[in-house]
C-alpha cells in the first residue's frame, strides 16, 4: 500500500513538468510528514551526506573534463583522424562520425557531449558533402550514446554509487560491448549508405594518416592517461577524472590553444552548473531510496518477483521493458538512482552478476536517450541539425533497431561484460 | 542583484576548480613520494596530504548546493514536460507556476529543516575527520544553499508571471563551435566528397 | 498494547560477528522481556551509512548501534582514541580489564554528554600488517603507502613506521590494494578474509599492534524512558551477548588466519620476540606523542592495567 503511495505520488508530482530531484524531495517530504515515524529530520542529515562520497566526485571531474576537450579542439582532431582511416568507404565520413564518436567516448563520460562535440563540427560537413540531413542526425545521435557506455561513463559512476559495485570493474565491462555496438552501427551506416550511394572520400596515404593521429594523438593519450591509470594503480577512478581534468585543460589551452584562458571561468561554471545538477538530483534519490528502504519496499517487491516464480531470463526482460518505458520519460541518472535500488537485490538474488546488471542497465540508458519523447541526444541533434524531433525520429529508426538487438545480445551474453573484467581481476 | 549573480558563478566556479586543483595535487604527491630518492621521498613523506579527500568532498557538496540555486536561475534542472508541453497555454502556464511553486516550498522546508541541523550541530564538539573542522560549518551548506534556491525560484516565478519567459538551458549549444565556421574547417581539410560511383575498393 | 521498538543499525553483513552477536541480542532480549520489546536489525548500513548512523541516533531515528570505537573522536570524545594507540593493550586481558573495568565505565560516561548511553564493548580483534612485501621490522614499511581509516592516531602510527598513510574508504581497498594505489593496510584477520584482501596481498605478519572494537550504545532518552525492569533485562541480555560476541570474534579471527594460510596466495609471518620488540619499540612513542590529544591521565591508567596483570 505505501509502496502504491508512494509511487503513485511521485509519477504525479513528475508530470506537473517539475525538475526530476523536487518531485523525489517532495514525494519523500509529504511521505515523512504524514505517514510514519522516520524522524523528519534526519532529511536534513541525508541531504549532506548522500553526496559526501569520494567516489561520487568522480562525475564533476568528468564533466569538467569534457567540457574542456568539447572546447579545445579535441573532438575536430579526432574527426579528421578518423575521415583518414574510414573516409574511403562506403558512408565515408558519416562512418568517420562513428570511430569519431567511440574515441571521443573514450576521453568523455556523457553521451550528450559527445553529440556536441562531434555533431557539431560533422552534421554541417555531411550536409555540405551532399547527405540527407537526417542520415547524418541518425548516425551520430545514435553513436553519441556510446559516450556512457565505454569508459569513463558517468552513469557506471551512478550505478556504482547505488550498489556498490566497483566502478574500475564496471569501465572495464563496457570496453568490449562499446567497441561492439560502434561496429554494428557502423555496419548500418556502411549498408545503408551502399545501398543509396552516398559519397565517399579519397583514400587517404599511410602519411596522411599518420599526420592526422599525430594531430589528435593528445586528445588520444587521455584514453590511456584514463584507463592505464586506473588498473596499473596510478590512481583511483575518481582520481583519474580530476587529472583527466588537469590534463584537457592543459591541452585545450598550450597545446590545441583552440581555447583562450579567458573562456576557463566560463567553462569552470558551466561544469559546475552541469556537475550541481546531477548531484542535486543523487541527494534526493538517495533520499527516495532511504524512504523506500525504511518502509522495505525493495525487500517486499524482490520477496514478490522471486515467490511468482520470474527466471533470470524472464526478469531480465522485464527489467529491459521497464528501463526501455522509463526512457520514454526521464534521463539517465534518474533512472539509474531511482531503479537499481530496486531491481538490483532481485537481480542479486537471481544470481545475475552485478556488473553484468550494471551494463544492461547502461545500454538501456542509451537506447532510452535516443528515442522520444525524452532522449537528450536527440534534443541535442535536433538543436544542431534544427530538426524537428519527429522528422528526427524516423531518421534515426535504422540504428535504433540495431541498438535494440545489440541490447538483447547484451542481455542474454553476460560474457561480453563479464569476460574482460574477470580476465584482469582474476 | 547583479552583483549576487556574479558572487554565485564565481562562488562554484572557483569551488570546481580548487577541488580539481587538490585532487591533483594528492596525486602527485602520493606517487613522488613512491619514488625512491633519498632525502627528497622523506621530506615528500613528511608533508601531511590525508585531509585532500575530505576536503575536495566539502567543496563540492557546497558547489552542488549553490549550484544548483545558480541551475534554477539558468534552468538546467531536468523535468518530465512531455505532458505539459501539449496543454493549452493557459493550463500550462497554471502547471508552469505549480511546479515553481513546488520548487520553492520544497527547498524552503529543506533550508529551515537544514537551519535546525545545523543550529544542534553548532551546539555539539563534533568535528570532521581529517580536517577536524567544526561539522556545523560544513553543514552550513544545506541551509544557505537551500534558502538561496528557494529565493531563485520565487525569482523564475515571478519573472515568468510578468513576462511569461522561462530561463531555459539549451542542452544543444555549444560555446565556441559556430557551425558556420566548422563546416569551412570541414570544407578545408580532408573532407572532400567524392561520389562512390564506379569507384571499385 | 504495542511493543517497544528497537531499531537496531549497524554497517556489515548479518553473518560477520558483530551481525551475529546482535541476533543474539534481538533474541535474548525479546525473549527476556516476553514480547514487551521488538528488536529490528538493520545490518549493512540500510538505514544509515557509517557516516550518518551517529548522528541518527542523536536524533532519535535509530534507538541502538554498534559503531567502530574510532567513530567517537569525531563526535568529540577524543579520549576513544585511546583504543587506537599502538601496542596499548598487551594482550586480551589486559583489554577486557579496560573495557569491563572502571576506565571502559569513565570512558562510557563520557558519552553522556552527547545524548548516548554506552551499553559494551565489543571486540573485533587485533589488527595484523598486510602488504606485497616481506615485513619483518618496521623499516620494510618505510615509504609504503599504508591504507588507514581517517584517523590522526592511525596516521601517526604509520608515520613512526616511516610508511606513507593514505586515508581510503573501506569499500575501495580492495580494487587500490589490487591496483596498487596502496602498497598494504592494517586489519583484524577477519575483516581481511572476509574481504578477500589476503587475494591482493602477498604478505601478512601477525603484529597485533592495534586493536579494533566496537561500542554498543543508545539513545539516552529512549533508554532513560524505559520501564526499570525492562531496562534490566536489557542490560543483562547485553551481558551475554557481549561475551558471545567476544567469543566469536576470537574464534572468528583464528579461523580466517587458518584460512589465509591455507588458501596459499599468502605468507603468513609470526614475529620472533625480537623482532617484536622491535616493532613495540619503533610504535610506542606514539603514545606520548598523543597524550595531548587524548590526555595522559587515562593513558597512564590503561598502562596500570596493563602492570596489574605484570606488563610493564
Ligand atoms: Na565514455
Ligand atoms: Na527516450
Amino acid at each position: 500500500m505505501n509502496a502504491a503511495i508512494i509511487f503513485v505520488l511521485l509519477i504525479l508530482l513528475m508530470l506537473t513538468g517539475m525538475p526530476i530531484s523536487i518531485a523525489l524531495g517532495m514525494t519523500v517530504l509529504t511521505f515523512l510528514f504524514t505517514m510514519t515515524t522516520v524522524p523528519i529530520e534526519s532529511v536534513a542529515l541525508k541531504l549532506f551526506t548522500g553526496i559526501e562520497k569520494f567516489e561520487i566526485m568522480a562525475i564533476p571531474f568528468f564533466i569538467l573534463a569534457g567540457n574542456f576537450l568539447t572546447h579545445g579542439g579535441v573532438a575536430r582532431r579526432m574527426i579528421n583522424f578518423a575521415a583518414s582511416m574510414v573516409g574511403h568507404w562506403h558512408g565515408g565520413l558519416a562512418l568517420a562520425g562513428v570511430l569519431a564518436c567511440a574515441l571521443f567516448a573514450a576521453v568523455s563520460g556523457s553521451s550528450p557531449a559527445t553529440v556536441v562535440a562531434i555533431g557539431s563540427i560533422i552534421l554541417p560537413a555531411l550536409v555540405k558533402q551532399g547527405y540527407p540531413r537526417g542520415f547524418g542526425a541518425g548516425v551520430i545521435t545514435t553513436s553519441g550514446a556510446l559516450g556512457i557506455l565505454i569508459p569513463p561513463s558517468i552513469v557506471m559512476v551512478m550505478y556504482s554509487v547505488s550498489t556498490n559495485t566497483s566502478v574500475g570493474k564496471l569501465f572495464m565491462a563496457g570496453v568490449i560491448p562499446g567497441i561492439l555496438l560502434a561496429f554494428f552501427l557502423g555496419l548500418t551506416t556502411w549498408f545503408l549508405a551502399k545501398k543509396k550511394d552516398y559519397p565517399r572520400m579519397p583514400k587517404a596515404s599511410w602519411k596522411e594518416r599518420f599526420i592526422a593521429f599525430r594531430k589528435s594523438a593528445w586528445g588520444l593519450l587521455l584514453i590511456v592517461i584514463v584507463m592505464g591509470g586506473i588498473y596499473s594503480g596510478k590512481f583511483t577512478p575518481t582520481e583519474a577524472a580530476a587529472v583527466a581534468a588537469i590534463y584537457a585543460f592543459i591541452v585545450a589551452v598550450f597545446v590545441y590553444k583552440d581555447m583562450s584562458l579567458k573562456m576557463v571561468p566560463k567553462v569552470l561554471i558551466d561544469s559546475a552548473a552541469m556537475s550541481a545538477m546531477l548531484l542535486y538530483i543523487i541527494t534526493n534519490a538517495v533520499l527516495f531510496s532511504f524512504l523506500m528502504t525504511s518502509e522495505n519496499i525493495p525487500q517486499a517487491m524482490a520477496g514478490w518477483i522471486l515467490d511468482s516464480g520470474f527466471g533470470m531470463v524472464s526478469f531480465l526482460l522485464v527489467v529491459n521493458l521497464l528501463l526501455l518505458l522509463a526512457g520514454n520519460v526521464m534521463e539517465p541518472s534518474s533512472i539509474v538512482l531511482i531503479m537499481s535500488p530496486i531491481l538490483f537485490p532481485v537481480a542479486m538474488k537471481l544470481g545475475i552478476d552485478p556488473v553484468h546488471f550494471g551494463i544492461i542497465m547502461v545500454v538501456n540508458m542509451e537506447v532510452g536517450m535516443c528515442h522520444p519523447p525524452v532522449g537528450l541526444n536527440l534534443y541535442v541533434a535536433s538543436g544542431i541539425t534544427k530538426m524537428g524531433i519527429s522528422e528526427l525520429t524516423v531518421a534515426v529508426l535504422p540504428w535504433l533497431m540495431t541498438m535494440i538487438g545489440f541490447l538483447l545480445l547484451v542481455t542474454y551474453v553476460p560474457a561480453l561484460s563479464t569476460w574482460l573484467p574477470n580476465l584482469i581481476y582474476n | 542583484m547583479k552583483l549576487l549573480d556574479h558572487l554565485e558563478e564565481y562562488f562554484i566556479a572557483v569551488l570546481m576548480a580548487a577541488a580539481t586543483l587538490i585532487t591533483f595535487t594528492a596525486v602527485v604527491h602520493r606517487y613522488l613520494s613512491g619514488i625512491d630518492i633519498p632525502v627528497i621521498q622523506d621530506a615528500l613523506i613528511k608533508i601531511n596530504m590525508s585531509w585532500a579527500q575530505e576536503l575536495t568532498i566539502y567543496l563540492f557538496v557546497w558547489m552542488a548546493k549553490f549550484g544548483a540555486a545558480y541551475g534554477v536561475r539558468s534552468g538546467i534542472h531536468v523535468g518530465v514536460d512531455v505532458l505539459v508541453n501539449r496543454l493549452s497555454e493557459k493550463n500550462k502556464k497554471v502547471f508552469i507556476l505549480m511546479s515553481l511553486g513546488a520548487g520553492a516550498i520544497f527547498t524552503g522546508v529543506v533550508g529551515t529543516l537544514g537551519a535546525n541541523f545545523v543550529w544542534g550541530m553548532a551546539h555539539t564538539d563534533q568535528t570532521s575527520s581529517d580536517l577536524e573542522m567544526p561539522m556545523w560549518i560544513v553543514y552550513l551548506a544545506i541551509p544557505l544553499g537551500s534558502y538561496l534556491m528557494s529565493f531563485r525560484f520565487m525569482q523564475v516565478a515571478w519573472h515568468y508571471v510578468r513576462t511569461g519567459d522561462l530561463p531555459k538551458h539549451d542542452h544543444s549549444h555549444v560555446e565556441g563551435l559556430d557551425v558556420e565556421e566548422a563546416v569551412e574547417a570541414a570544407q578545408e581539410g580532408a573532407l572532400q566528397p567524392k561520389t562512390a560511383a564506379g569507384d571499385k575498393l | 498494547q504495542n511493543p517497544i521498538i528497537i531499531k537496531f543499525s549497524h554497517v556489515v553483513a548479518a553473518d560477520t560477528p558483530k551481525g551475529k552477536a546482535a541476533e543474539r541480542f534481538k533474541e535474548l532480549a525479546e525473549k527476556a522481556t516476553k514480547g514487551r520489546v521488538k528488536v529490528e536489525l538493520y545490518p549493512n548500513s540500510t538505514l544509515y551509512k557509517d557516516k550518518e548512523e551517529l548522528e541518527a541516533l542523536q536524533l532519535g531515528a535509530v534507538q541502538m548501534l554498534a559503531p567502530s570505537l574510532a567513530k567517537f573522536g569525531p563526535l568529540g570524545v577524543k579520549e576513544f582514541e585511546v583504543f587506537d594507540l599502538p601496542y596499548i593493550f598487551p594482550n586480551r586481558d589486559v583489554l577486557h580489564r579496560v573495557t569491563e573495568g572502571p576506565v571502559g565505565a569513565s570512558l562510557m560516561g563520557k558519552l553522556e554528554a552527547k545524548g548516548i548511553t554506552g551499553l559494551a564493548f565489543w571486540d573485533n580483534g587485533f589488527k595484523v600488517m598486510s602488504s606485497n612485501v616481506p615485513m619483518k621490522v618496521p623499516a620494510d614499511l618505510r615509504a609504503k603507502k599504508m591504507r588507514i581509516q581517517s584517523s590522526k592516531v592511525l596516521d601517526a602510527q604509520m608515520r613512526a613506521l616511516g610508511a606513507n598513510p593514505q586515508v581510503m574508504a573501506f569499500s575501495e581497498v580492495y580494487q587500490a590494494l589490487q591496483t596498487g594505489v596502496v602498497d598494504g593496510t592494517e586489519n583484524p584477520p577477519s575483516n581481511l578474509y572476509t574481504q578477500k584482501m589476503h587475494e591482493v596481498q602477498k604478505h601478512v605478519t601477525i603484529t597485533n599492534h592495534g586493536y579494533l572494537g566496537y561500542a554498543v550504545i543508545v539513545n539516552k532518552k529512549f533508554w532513560d524512558g524505559l520501564p526499570a525492569d525492562i531496562r534490566t533485562e536489557l542490560t543483562n541480555a547485553m551481558k551475554q551477548s557481549t561475551q558471545y560476541a567476544n567469543a566469536i570474534a576470537q574464534i572468528e579471527n583464528d579461523n580466517a588466519l587458518d584460512a589465509v594460510k591455507k588458501s596459499g596466495k599468502t605468507t603468513v609471518y609470526s614475529l620472533t620476540d625480537k623482532e617484536r620488540a622491535e616493532w613495540v619499540k619503533t610504535l610506542t612513542p606514539v603514545q606520548k606523542e598523543m597524550e595531548g590529544r587524548i590526555g595522559k591521565d587515562l593513558i597512564q591508567s590503561v598502562n596500570k592495567e596493563a602492570a596489574a596483570l605484570g606488563f610493564k
